[in-house]
């Protein structure tokens, strides 16, 4: 319920917290962006959660050509605007 | 009249067909799969190519050279200790961008580099096509397309790999935002 206000409002929320299917742009990434800009995502670049897995397991999402997956705690430094 | 066996170094993100291309130069049979991180450890081979011997290292594949696992600790160690070997950055034509992080950090290591654009026909098939002349004008080093699973392109590749060169990342952002348009040369006076 919170989740589809939130979408309404087009509210930035954690990667970690975005609904299945759901897509939107980077706008922070919380953590040594080294780490993870190697991997393609960065700040900027639009993205799509996939899936995730249940206790705490990865998240995968698309960005552009680019499948990506990553533990729940990296997903939860990322932080998309949903569209 | 022999001259000494010139180092190359594949390097690139996992899975965009370092080792198939290796194998392609070498004619060995490096263990090849449709899985990132099938090399972990290097891989050793040699070619000759216009009389001169090459000796070919396939690196296990990175995303950066921030080490953060076993297989990228090779890699960096690979580059680190073959400091006069050419680095070949394999990049997958349909993942551009991500390989292009890696290819970027080793220019900037001041590297002799050429740019290996692998799985063009990949590319084809997806409709993505890639300026590979444009992309090799941004970078400043040679920009060789090339199928290694059909084989196409590995001539050139062979060819190419003598006109390896360093670059700068400082012309190459330059070049990108539009500033520059030619590959800069290196001015006589940089530091006075």
């Amino acid at each position: 319920m919170l989740n589809s206000v939130t979408q309404v409002l087009n509210l930035k929320m954690k990667l970690s917290e975005m609904e299945f299917g759901a897509e939107g742009v980077i706008t922070e990434i919380n953590t040594e962006k080294q780490k993870i800009n190697a991997m393609g995502i960065r700040v900027g670049k639009k993205l799509k959660m996939i899936t995730k897995q249940p206790i705490k397991g990865p998240v995968v999402s698309t960005c552009g050509e680019l499948e990506v997956a990553m533990g729940v705690d990296l997903a939860s430094q990322v932080v998309v605007d949903v569209d | 009249m022999s001259k000494k066996a010139a180092k190359i170094l594949l390097v690139g993100n996992p899975n965009v067909g370092k080792s198939v291309i290796f194998n392609r130069l070498t004619g060995s049979d490096a263990v090849v799969s449709n899985y990132p991180g099938t090399t972990v450890d290097y891989t050793e081979g040699t070619f000759i190519s216009g009389k001169q011997e090459y000796t070919v290292i396939d690196v296990p594949g990175a995303y950066s050279l921030e080490a953060r696992d076993k297989a990228e600790e090779v890699a960096v160690r690979m580059l680190h200790e073959h400091r006069d070997a050419t680095v070949v950055v394999v990049l997958d034509a349909t993942r551009i961008e991500r390989g292009l992080y890696i290819a970027l950090e080793t220019i900037e290591m001041g590297r002799s580099v050429l740019i290996a654009l692998n799985m063009i026909d990949m590319a084809h098939d997806r409709k993505i096509s890639v300026d590979d002349r444009k992309l090799q004008k941004l970078l400043g080093v040679p920009v060789v397309p090339l199928t290694a699973i059909t084989g196409e392109g590995i001539m050139q590749l062979s060819d190419m790999i003598r006109k390896a060169q360093a670059s700068d990342v400082k012309d190459i952002l330059a070049r990108a935002e539009g500033r520059a348009s030619e590959p800069a040369q290196a001015s006589g006076c940089a530091g006075c």
